[in-house]
């Protein structure tokens, strides 16, 4: 009853459809990831905080005295809860200069990072970059 | 008919099947990106327009500390300010509805003249101070109050510094304290029993400079009455650094009007008024701080203490989010802002269609 003829047009067909499916689920794996916002977000969320922390000195300031309990606790209410970071402070060599972790134990699938000149305002005028990096927690 | 008829009717109709089932199965898949894509730039959008609630100072930029002034624009930068994210005292009170002189959310949205999102606005300090009264004891002619005081972020604990004052009739002491790393501390204060009433104990925490929170706790000072709820006998409205007094009751008295930040108290002077409303003058203060003001008064028998926040917080004005539909899709955004030297966190919700 069935010839061969019908047959393959019936793989054709099939074929086909497979073909045009295969590509539309190609397609959507190529989109762009969805937690893109959240990570925007979060580098202005630290940035903001450093610069707020910075406003009047302060920032500096800690960074002068070595501080390093002192810029955690500032940022702890400064950072939107549910975000872990970690602080790096280099002097103008690119030297890490603080010898102890100054976050909360950084851990999140995406981790952003944010650099800030900072100027300390001291008779000195020293100059260091401060590299804070976040994740969103959970 | 013939075989091959046959073959093709068959090849023809499993051919439609699959094209539309592959077509309906793709569209289902793909229409949750496609309407992504279509919203995709929703949230920087809504991330301008929060930057322009913050960084511009709506029209006139002087609509804050005039009470007669609805903004045409809305902004609640302060004009002129050399640094960002610094808001205006008056045009942040004014979102209070328990000023006098507070905008509507319907005002709000006509000056922000964006048609197609509702917002929602909050502005609070940056962590969390509580007090409770724990203990009382009287010796002579003074009692002593014994408070604990826990300062925390959401649930993280923080160390702060006190500095805390009780106010009650015209007597006013300050005591300072601190909180341990676990966020707890306790202050005691003595009060002569002469100056019996609703006193009130006004506590500042501060971390950094820049980092204050407050709290304002009401509590009966050698008298059996119960304090009343803040505003039962006067509202208070600072604007444009005058407190604006009006009075619930036609016979109230003034026994001291006070305002305090986390540094310095003041006696405030009363400037206008008659026996409904009143006026006192406001300092301008450049502590780092929020002011509190506080005033005790007499009404028939009742000893009262009633105050406000300057800026008045905490602030929640707009659209009502609690039942929104599924269609809805709500944005928060989170900034840190300036007032008066000290920071505070502003949140905005954006709502409009998913």
């Amino acid at each position: 009853m069935f010839n061969k003829k019908g047959q393959v047009r019936m793989l054709e067909a099939f074929l086909a459809v497979l073909v045009i499916f295969s590509a539309s689920i190609i397609s959507i794996k190529f989109y762009p990831p969805t937690n893109f916002d959240d990570e925007k977000m979060l580098s202005a969320s630290g940035m903001q905080a450093l610069i707020e922390l910075d406003s009047n000195g302060t920032l500096g300031r800690f960074i002068d005295e070595r501080n390093w309990p002192a810029i955690r606790e500032n940022l702890k209410i400064l950072l939107p809860v549910g975000v872990s970071y970690n602080v790096t402070i280099y002097d103008d060599a690119m030297h890490q200069i603080n010898d102890s972790t100054i976050g909360n134990g950084l851990k999140g699938q995406k981790i952003v990072s944010v650099e800030y000149p900072c100027v300390s305002q001291s008779s000195e005028c020293h100059f260091y970059v401060v590299r804070l990096q976040l994740a969103l927690v959970g | 008919m013939p075989a091959s008829s046959i073959d093709i009717i068959l090849a023809c109709s499993i051919m439609i099947m699959l094209a539309s089932s592959a077509m309906a199965i793709t569209s289902m898949t793909l229409t949750p990106y496609l309407n992504e894509l279509s919203h995709n730039n929703d949230v920087e959008r809504y991330e301008h327009l929060a930057k322009y609630i913050l960084l511009n100072p709506g029209t006139p930029s002087n609509w804050g500390s005039d009470p007669e002034i609805v903004p045409n624009s809305f902004g609640l930068a302060f004009a002129n300010s050399p640094h960002p994210y610094q808001l205006d005292i008056d045009k942040v009170s004014r979102l209070n509805d328990e000023n006098a002189y507070s905008l509507t959310y319907l005002q709000v949205l006509e000056a922000f003249g964006v048609r197609d999102v509702g917002l929602r606005m909050e502005i609070k300090p940056l962590f969390d101070l509580s007090v409770d009264l724990v203990s009382n004891s009287t010796e002579g002619n003074e009692t002593t109050y014994t408070f604990d005081v826990v300062t925390r972020k959401s649930e993280l604990p923080i160390s702060a510094q006190l500095s805390c004052y009780v106010i009650s009739r015209d007597y006013v002491d300050n005591v300072v304290s601190s909180t341990s790393s676990s966020g707890n501390g306790s202050v005691s204060v003595t009060v002569p029993n002469l100056a019996n009433g609703t006193a009130l104990l006004v506590s500042f925490a501060r971390v950094e400079t820049q980092i204050v929170t407050f709290n304002v706790y009401p509590f009966s000072h050698n008298s059996s009455t119960t304090p009343e709820p803040n505003g039962t006998f006067m509202r208070l409205s600072p604007l444009n650094y005058t407190l604006n007094v009006s009075f619930s009751y036609p016979d109230e008295q003034v026994l001291r009007a006070q305002v305090f930040t986390y540094n310095y108290t003041f006696e405030m002077t009363q400037t206008a008024g008659d026996n409904q409303t009143a006026e006192y003058s406001v300092p301008h203060l450049l502590d780092a701080s929020p002011m509190i003001m506080a005033i005790t008064g007499v009404n028939a028998s009742s000893i009262f203490a009633e105050w406000v926040s300057y800026p008045q917080l905490p602030i929640e004005i707009g659209a009502d989010l609690s039942d929104l539909g599924a269609a809805a899709k709500v944005v928060p955004l989170t900034y840190i802002v300036t007032i008066n030297s000290a920071l505070y966190e502003f949140t905005v919700k954006f709502v409009g269609s998913r």
